[in-house]
């Protein structure tokens, strides 16, 4: 199973127009990567249906790098009981 | 023909106005905001206060008018929708108008605000109409009617069982000499007598409809005649005394002091009311919108001591039409400061019902047009979020079932997006869906300006249809039948 990184690059790269292979933890979803707000969104959904979890709107939108948003989903999956490979 | 002396800046007042005296205002600083809430309650419309009389020069002399004694007159709204605001439209049916009668009559409230109301009397369905409004019970408005100043028209008004009636009594040479055709003024003056004295003969109040008024020669006709008409009314019962309705035809009535008769509404009524001793309970203002005062005219015949302004649903009348009667509802609250009984939420149901039978309301217009609370330019969900007042004129859920609306544009952001569609779903509290859900809908709506060009604000009807179908599992919950909004 790819790991909550792996899953993370993906769909960031999917969304974005991206390559995953170039996503890096420290890139920004909006300075580094040019996510616009609509894709901000677009971004939380798509993470919420390619984990199966829900996600606090403004504590996920306050979320700004790859790497924070591996964390905040892993934690998010520990919490509602989803199985996921760290 | 009299012609009456224009009131120059040399005779209209003798005292001069004080020069502005230029003085300091330091900033009161505040940690806490100051939000007027005495003028604007949000639970009621902002409140109309006064902090001082309002002075006018009539005949070069200074005379005061409390207008802050309006609280605790007894004024009214009066109805002509029937009458003159069909004079726009292709007739109503007659269920139509039982209908409106009867949604009227809950708007009006226990202390009957809307006080009256008129009908043609002049065909059979005129009559049945008339017949069905009162069989339904309703103490206010009161059903009166409406005839030719013909002393035969008595006859109809009387087998009626009406108490009042109007009648035309032109009062401007326009009228009288181009239109009517009188030899001369005495002529006229008299034909109308005849008329009056017809009402008093067969125990109906005569309600003189001083049509053209704004036109007419005011010291050489109108005065003479509303004088004779206090004489004849003081021949009979109190309760069939003459009413006089100042008809600004035209809608050449002015509202402000200094303006010269006859367009001076003012003047028209002090010297009606205090000259001529006509008391206030007899008099109406009956405006038209030619020239966009309608409003404010109605409001200002209240102020200088006509107890009723006359007005229409939605000011669906003669050409620009009359006073809006629910424009006239929210002065009257404003000025009364407090409902009076009045359930404004009828408005919002009067006016579903009127669109739903082909009267269009432009969505901008004020109270009961489809966008009259929503919000484009520069503003978005989280403002409204915060704080409602921001945006919104008073609480309009509570007083029309209106909550305020964000009309989505590429700058409404997926923020704007989310409160469409909760107010569209009627969603309150923890029910209300987040920005995340309605990412698709967020996403048509970008896509409309960036990829496909467009200019213009999305429709409430393209947004619904576009909610069908990138919605569909909150659609079906929120709007399919069983739903929220079904």
């Amino acid at each position: 199973m790819a790991t909550v990184e792996d899953r993370v690059k993906v769909v960031t790269g999917r969304i974005l127009g991206v390559d995953p292979g170039e996503i890096r933890p420290e890139h920004s979803f909006t300075f580094d990567l040019g996510a616009e707000s609509v894709q901000s969104i677009e971004l939380v959904a798509a993470f919420e249906v390619e984990f199966g979890i829900e996600m606090d709107e403004d504590e996920a939108l306050a979320v700004e790098t790859v790497g924070s948003a591996v964390e905040f989903i892993a934690k998010v999956c520990r919490e509602q009981g989803v199985e996921v490979e760290e | 023909m009299t012609d009456p002396t224009p009131q120059t800046a040399a005779n209209c007042g003798k005292k001069p106005i004080p020069v502005p005296v230029v003085k300091a205002h330091p900033l009161v600083d505040a940690e806490e905001p100051n939000l007027l809430t005495g003028t604007f309650p949000h639970d009621l419309p902002p409140l109309v206060r006064f902090c001082g009389k309002a002075v006018e020069f009539i005949d070069g002399e200074p005379v005061e008018f409390d207008f802050a004694a309006v609280k605790d007159r007894p004024i009214y709204v009066t109805d002509t929708t029937f009458r003159d605001g069909q004079q726009s439209r292709p007739p109503y049916t007659l269920d139509q108008m039982v209908h409106i009668y009867d949604l009227m009559s809950r708007l009006s409230g226990p202390q009957g605000v809307v006080r009256q109301t008129e009908f043609f009397l002049y065909t059979k369905n005129d009559r049945e109409t008339l017949d069905r409004c009162r069989a339904l019970g309703h103490t206010y408005p009161e059903c009166t009617g409406w005839i030719r100043a013909v002393k035969g028209d008595f006859r109809l008004v009387r087998e009626a069982g009406l108490r009042e009636t109007g009648m035309l009594t032109s009062s401007s040479d326009y009228h009288i000499f181009q239109k009517l055709k009188f030899n001369s003024r005495r002529e006229c003056m008299e034909s109308y007598c005849e008329v009056v004295d017809a009402a008093f003969e067969a125990g109906v109040r005569p309600r003189c409809h001083f049509e053209d008024i704004t036109r007419a020669d005011i010291e050489g006709f109108v005065l003479p005649f509303a004088e004779r008409l206090v004489r004849m009314s003081e021949q009979v019962p109190e309760e069939l005394s003459a009413k006089v309705r100042l008809c600004d035809t035209m809608g050449f009535g002015l509202p402000f002091p200094g303006a010269e008769l006859p367009r001076s509404i003012p003047k028209l009524i002090w010297k009606l009311n205090r000259e001529v001793g006509i008391p206030s309970d007899r008099l109406e203002w009956h405006g038209h919108n030619d020239f966009h005062k309608v409003n404010v005219n109605g409001t200002t015949a209240w102020l200088y001591g006509c107890d009723f302004v006359n007005t229409t649903l939605f000011g669906f009348g003669e050409r620009t039409g009359n006073p809006p009667m629910e424009g006239a509802i929210f002065d009257y609250i404003a000025l009364k400061g407090g409902l009076c009984g009045i359930d404004t939420t009828v408005i919002t149901e009067l006016a579903d019902y009127m669109r739903s039978i082909g009267l269009p309301i432009p969505d901008n217009y004020p109270f009961a047009g489809r966008a009259f609370n929503t919000t484009r330019a520069g503003i978005h969900a989280g403002g409204l979020r915060q704080d409602e007042r921001i945006y919104n004129i008073f609480d309009t859920e509570a007083l029309l079932n209106r909550p305020p609306r964000v009309a989505i544009t590429d700058k409404s952001g997926a923020d704007g997006v989310a409160h469409w569609v909760n107010e569209f779903f009627g969603l309150k509290g923890t029910e209300r869906i987040s920005k995340i859900k309605v990412h698709r809908l967020a996403r048509w709506v970008v896509d409309q300006y960036d990829v496909e060009g467009r200019l213009t604000a999305i429709s409430d009807q393209e947004l619904e249809a576009k909610t069908r179908d990138l919605l569909p599992e909150y659609w079906e919950k929120h709007a399919a039948p069983g739903g929220s909004k079904s």
